[in-house]
C-alpha cells in the first residue's frame, strides 16, 4: 500500500516537474512552392511596395495596427499578383499566401502556422471560402467568412490579409496590367 | 494505565517535535505575510529585484554571448536571439552571423534570414534566405565596399542595390570584405545585457513567490503543502493533548 502511495508521489513530482510541451512551425507550403503555383511558367522577379504615407494609414487601417515590416515584395505576371504576407494570430505570425487576379482573390493558402491552437484555419475547407473574394467600398470583404471556434484570431488575422492583399494589388503596378 | 500514559508521553514528543520543525516556517510566514500586507506602503511592488542570482533563478539570464558589429557610426549586436541597435532592441533573429551597413540600409545576417532596417532601427523588410540559397548563411560583408554579399554552403551571391535579387558569383570574384565581430564599448553591453534581461520581478513578486513557495516551482508548493498539512495536525493534536491532559487533571 505504502509503496503504492510512493510511485504515485513519484509520477506526480515528475508530472509537475515536466517542461510545457513545445510546439515546431508546421510548414504547408514554402515561398518556391507558392511561387510556382502562383504563376505557372517560371515565376517573375520580385517587386518592390513600400508602406509609406497614405498607403501606410490604410493598411494599418485594415489589420488594426502597423504592418510588422516598411516594404514589401510582390510578384506580377498578367496581372496576377501573389503576396506573402505575415500576421500575429494569437501570440506567432502566420505566413499566408495570397494570389490577386482581377481584384479578386484568386487562392489564399496558410504557408506556415505557428500558433499551438487554431491550425484548422490552415485546411482548404477554410481557405477556399476567400475565392472570388473582392474588396468593398468600406475596405471590408464582400463575402462572409465563417469562423471557426477556438481559432477566432487566426481567423480575423487571415480575414484582415485577404483584404490587405486586395488593397496593395489596387496600389501596385499589377492591377494596370489586367 | 501506564500503557495509557506511555501513549500520552509519545503523542507529546511527535508533537513537540513537529511543532519545533515548523516553528520556522511559522515564523517565517508570519513576517512575510505581514510584509505583503504592507507591500503597497512600503513600496516593494516599485522596487525591482537586480541580483544575478535571484535575475537567474527567475530564468532572466545574462545572453550567452553579444556578438557587435560596428555599421557606420552605430554598432548592431546579437544577443541570444534579440537583434540590438545600439542599446535598442530592434527584433528577433536567430543565430546572428554579421551585419553590414550599406547606403541607408543596416542588413543584419542570422543563419536563415536577412533583416533590412533604418538608421532608426525600423524593420524595412525581412528577407527568408531559403528561398535564395539552399544552406545557411555562413558570413555577410561588402563585396567592392557597396554590394552587400553573403556567403552559404562555400558559394558566393551577391545582392542588387534593393537587396531584391540575388546572384551568384563567379569563383574568380574577389572576396568581400565580411563583417567581423567586434568588442562593442563596455557601457554598451552592459546596457544590451541589462535590457536582454528586462526588468526583474518587483520584491512584493519576490516575497509573495517565497510566501507560496511557487519561487521553487511546483515542487515547492507541494512542501508548502505539506507544512500547511503538518501544522494542521499540530493543531488537532495541540488540542487533543490539551484535553486530555485536563481531564487527567481533573480531581477524582
Amino acid at each position: 500500500m505504502l509503496k503504492a502511495w510512493k510511485k504515485t508521489f513519484v509520477v506526480l513530482v515528475l508530472t509537475l516537474s515536466l517542461p510545457a510541451q513545445v510546439f515546431a512551425d508546421t510548414v504547408y507550403e514554402t515561398e518556391l512552392e507558392f511561387l510556382s503555383r502562383a504563376f505557372v511558367d517560371s515565376p517573375p522577379e520580385p517587386n518592390l511596395l513600400w508602406l509609406s504615407g497614405d498607403r501606410k494609414s490604410a493598411v494599418r487601417q485594415l489589420l488594426g495596427h502597423d504592418y510588422s515590416a516598411l516594404r514589401l515584395r510582390y510578384w506580377c505576371q498578367a496581372g496576377r499578383s501573389a503576396w506573402v504576407l505575415d500576421k500575429i494570430g494569437k501570440e506567432l505570425p502566420i505566413t499566408v499566401g495570397i494570389i490577386v487576379e482581377n481584384n479578386y482573390i484568386k487562392n489564399l493558402r496558410v504557408m506556415t502556422y505557428r500558433e499551438n491552437r487554431g491550425g484548422e484555419v490552415a485546411t482548404p475547407a477554410f481557405t477556399d471560402q476567400f475565392i472570388h473574394a473582392e474588396l468593398e467600398g468600406n475596405n471590408k470583404l464582400n463575402v462572409r467568412i465563417d469562423g471557426i471556434s477556438g481559432a477566432t484570431l487566426s481567423v480575423q488575422s487571415l480575414t484582415r490579409l485577404a483584404s490587405m492583399a486586395l488593397f496593395l494589388h489596387t496600389e501596385s503596378n499589377c492591377s494596370n496590367e489586367s | 494505565m501506564n500503557r495509557k500514559k506511555r501513549k500520552v508521553s509519545k503523542a507529546r514528543r511527535l508533537h513537540r517535535s513537529l511543532g519545533a520543525g515548523a516553528a520556522i516556517f511559522v515564523l517565517f510566514m508570519v513576517l512575510s505575510g505581514l510584509i505583503i500586507n504592507h507591500s503597497n506602503g512600503l513600496g516593494l511592488d516599485q522596487r525591482h529585484i537586480s541580483q544575478s542570482f535571484l535575475l537567474d533563478w527567475y530564468g532572466l539570464a545574462k545572453p550567452e554571448n553579444i556578438h557587435s558589429f560596428a555599421v557606420g557610426d552605430d554598432w548592431l549586436s546579437f544577443a541570444g536571439s534579440q537583434l540590438y541597435l545600439n542599446e535598442k532592441s530592434v527584433a528577433t533573429i536567430s543565430g546572428g552571423v554579421g551585419a553590414v551597413s550599406s547606403g541607408a540600409l543596416l542588413i543584419a545576417a542570422g543563419s536563415d534570414e536577412l533583416l533590412l532596417l533604418d538608421h532608426d532601427g525600423n524593420l524595412i523588410e525581412r528577407i527568408p534566405w531559403g528561398p535564395i540559397g539552399a544552406a545557411t548563411i555562413e558570413s555577410i560583408g561588402l563585396h567592392e565596399e557597396t554590394v552587400v554579399s553573403v556567403k552559404s554552403a562555400g558559394q558566393l551571391w551577391l545582392a542588387d542595390t534593393q537587396l531584391l535579387n540575388w546572384r551568384q558569383a563567379y569563383d574568380a570574384s574577389p572576396d568581400p570584405l565580411w563583417a567581423v565581430s567586434e568588442s562593442a564599448p563596455g557601457g554598451l553591453q552592459q546596457a544590451i545585457t541589462a535590457s536582454y534581461r528586462g526588468e526583474g520581478p518587483s520584491l512584493e513578486r519576490l516575497l509573495l513567490d517565497l510566501h507560496s513557495g511557487r519561487i521553487f516551482g511546483s515542487i515547492g508548493v507541494l512542501v508548502y503543502d505539506l507544512l500547511a498539512l503538518a501544522l494542521g495536525f499540530l493543531s488537532i493534536s495541540g488540542l487533543v493533548l490539551w484535553f486530555r491532559g485536563r481531564r487527567n487533571g481533573k480531581p477524582k
